[in-house]
């Protein structure tokens, strides 16, 4: 499988403060990925860093093979759709479009203004007129009528509401399903996501602490629910480790990753959703979870 | 690029064309009349007449230049403030044109739009400083030309092109002035990122560049020449000859300065028939044998160097700023 972003030990740093920081990441072609975390966890760095707005100060970066910000020849092949969506707001849809025709060796006005029409995004007024799922279309539509291999879109949903915010992943979904381009989707919320993402990274403190297939993730991390055990009690034969635990008087529920199968009769397993793996993981920013057998393997969680 | 160049600031061609028309309203009737009354008057012949002669001879008659310089004053010297208001013209071209230009992309989040498409940041660069600093060349030849022609009477009815704020309105410094305010426009937006404090850094670095090259520097491009006349005499020097006149006293016979910033000309108790001659008598106070006025001057004739010299000046301050405004977008913006 080939990759499309893949970092080694990337850092970043405003002044003193490292915004990102011995980041080692690798992302396989084909996938969409969440990049979740709080903010000010280093996100929009490390986007940023991936598209060539930004040089590293530590470490390297490579994007489809490149270096982004040595290499201004990437930028067509990759979209990307910065936070809020700017565009200009005197222009209007179709003077959007040419200039992503004027400025990009491989444009696709006609795919792009036919999404357009489809969402009947109004076409002969200016887009600081229009409403912002408006905009993140439009936005949207400029960064697929590149045709991109490789989508990045930074926090596109956050200023949108619930209905614009479906609307708006159905779109992005429908737009890449066919072309298999890889995205990589940021949010605070990984709720949003959900629904759209295959691959989850999770970003906290400016390092990286989960990291993996949605499907590896969800099957490797289980609820237990049982009698109230002691804190200092072994746990079941299966568990690697427990992320979160909470007691009652009577019960104890522990967040758990697995290496193999509860076989232990006195506790009763339930899968759990993504949104609540990381919580849990942000909750505890000690526990972390890189991807198993991988060179890149590398303990991030000291 | 041209297109997204043009298509940005299409806007503001039509503003400053808009301008340019009602400055030429201005200038325009105001200027032919000047023109007409500067040759009809006899002044313009009688300055060709006394050229750029260093003294001319004092007593009536012989000084009638400055009796029609001073009529053409009387009459058109309140058009005089006009040209200090030309002077903003730069400014205002740095402020509206240059600030906004990467300061704008920056505060509404678009260059994180334009500069991920696929034309690099130097190119971007490149096409859009190169658009705008040939449109604010236009813009400036043409005003300069235009202010060239009007001030030409007044000039010569001052006697000189050369004193603070009359030269700064023509020849070729304006072009200077504007491609250093855009340049200083599109730098001060590179580092705050913000339109308004770039037009804020952009008023007060114009301002206080212009004022220590004018003030402070430019008396000094060559090395001053001396000029010392004694207080009474037949002659007096010409003042309608094009000098620029940084410096007059009046001094004693032992060099020693009585007064400052003043000159007196006294006539000789000559035998010359002269109606006004007063009679002999006790030699006037201030008259004093050996007394004599200094010029600190530069003269006229270096106008066309000292021209050269700013708008090199100011030309070069504004290549350093355009390379260092390229090299924030290409590495300190994000």
């Amino acid at each position: 499988m080939s990759t499309v972003l893949e970092t080694t030990g990337l850092g970043k740093r405003y002044g003193g403060t490292w915004a990102l920081r011995d980041c080692t990441l690798r992302l396989p072609a084909g996938r969409v990925a969440a990049l979740v975390g709080p903010n000010g966890a280093g996100k929009t760095t490390l986007l940023h860093l991936a598209v060539g707005l930004l040089r590293p100060d530590a470490g390297t970066v490579q994007v489809l093979g490149r270096t982004p910000a040595a290499d201004s020849g990437l930028l067509t092949r990759i979209g990307f759709v910065a936070q809020d969506s700017p565009l200009y707001p005197d222009f209007t849809v179709p003077d959007l479009l040419k200039m992503g025709q004027k400025l990009n060796q491989r444009w696709d006005s006609e795919f792009a203004s036919a999404r357009l029409e489809r969402l009947r995004i109004p076409f002969d007024r200016k887009v600081g007129k229009l409403s912002g799922g408006q905009r993140a279309q439009v936005a949207l539509a400029l960064a697929l009528a590149k045709r991109p291999e490789f989508l990045l879109l930074d926090e596109p949903v956050a200023s949108l509401d619930p209905l614009a915010r479906r609307e708006f992943l159905q779109a992005l979904m429908g737009g890449v399903a066919d072309d298999g381009t890889t995205v990589l989707l940021s949010s605070h919320l990984v709720a949003d996501l959900e629904r759209v993402c295959d691959y989850l990274i999770v970003l906290q403190e400016s390092r990286v602490q989960v990291l993996g297939s949605v499907d590896d993730l969800l099957a490797e991390h289980q609820v237990l629910i049982g009698p109230r055990r002691a804190a200092a009690q072994a746990s079941p034969a299966g568990v690697a480790s427990v992320i979160r635990e909470s007691h009652t008087d009577k019960q104890s529920t522990l967040l758990v990753r697995t290496n193999g199968p509860i076989l232990d009769p006195a506790w009763t397993t339930r899968d759990l959703s993504l949104e609540d793996l990381v919580l849990a993981y942000l909750a505890d920013p000690s526990a972390g979870v890189l991807p198993g057998p991988s060179p890149l393997g590398m303990d991030l969680t000291s | 690029m041209i297109w997204m160049t043009w298509r940005q600031h299409r806007q503001q061609v039509l503003f400053v064309l808009i301008g340019m028309v009602a400055v030429s309203a201005l200038i325009l009737p105001t200027g032919l009349r000047m023109h007409d009354v500067f040759t009809d008057s006899g002044l313009a012949d009688c300055l060709r007449r006394t050229g750029d002669a260093e003294f001319v001879t004092v007593g009536p008659g012989s000084n009638d230049c400055a009796e029609l310089a001073n009529q053409f004053l009387a009459r058109f010297g309140n058009l005089q403030p006009l040209a200090v208001l030309f002077a903003v013209l730069p400014l205002l071209v740095g402020l509206f044109l240059g600030a906004p230009l990467v300061a704008r992309e920056v505060e509404l989040g678009t260059h994180r739009l334009v500069w991920t498409q696929g034309v690099s940041r130097l190119r971007w660069a490149m096409i859009k400083f190169g658009l705008i600093g040939t449109g604010c060349l236009a813009i400036a030849t043409a005003y300069t030309l235009l202010l060239s022609w009007w001030i030409r009477p007044l000039n010569g009815a001052n006697g000189s092109r050369f004193t603070v704020l009359i030269f700064d309105q023509q020849g070729i410094v304006p072009i200077g002035y504007t491609l250093f305010a855009v340049a200083l426009g599109i730098f001060a937006g590179t580092v705050s990122g913000k339109v308004m404090p770039a037009m804020a850094t952009t008023l007060v670095g114009f301002l206080a560049v212009r004022l220590l090259v004018a003030g402070v520097a430019r008396p000094h491009f060559q090395a001053q020449r001396e000029r010392k006349f004694p207080v009474t005499s037949q002659v007096e020097p010409n003042q309608l000859n094009g000098d620029w006149i940084i410096h007059v006293g009046i001094y004693n016979s032992s060099g020693v300065q009585v007064a400052a910033n003043q000159q007196r000309s006294c006539r000789p108790e000559s035998p010359s028939p002269s109606p006004s001659a007063t009679p002999a008598g006790p030699t006037p106070e201030g008259c004093e044998e050996g007394l004599y006025n200094l010029q600190i001057y530069q003269p006229g004739s270096r106008f066309w160097l000292f021209q050269t010299i700013e708008t090199g000046i100011f030309v070069a301050l504004a290549a350093v700023l355009v390379i260092l405004a390229v090299y924030r977008v290409r590495r300190r913006i994000s």
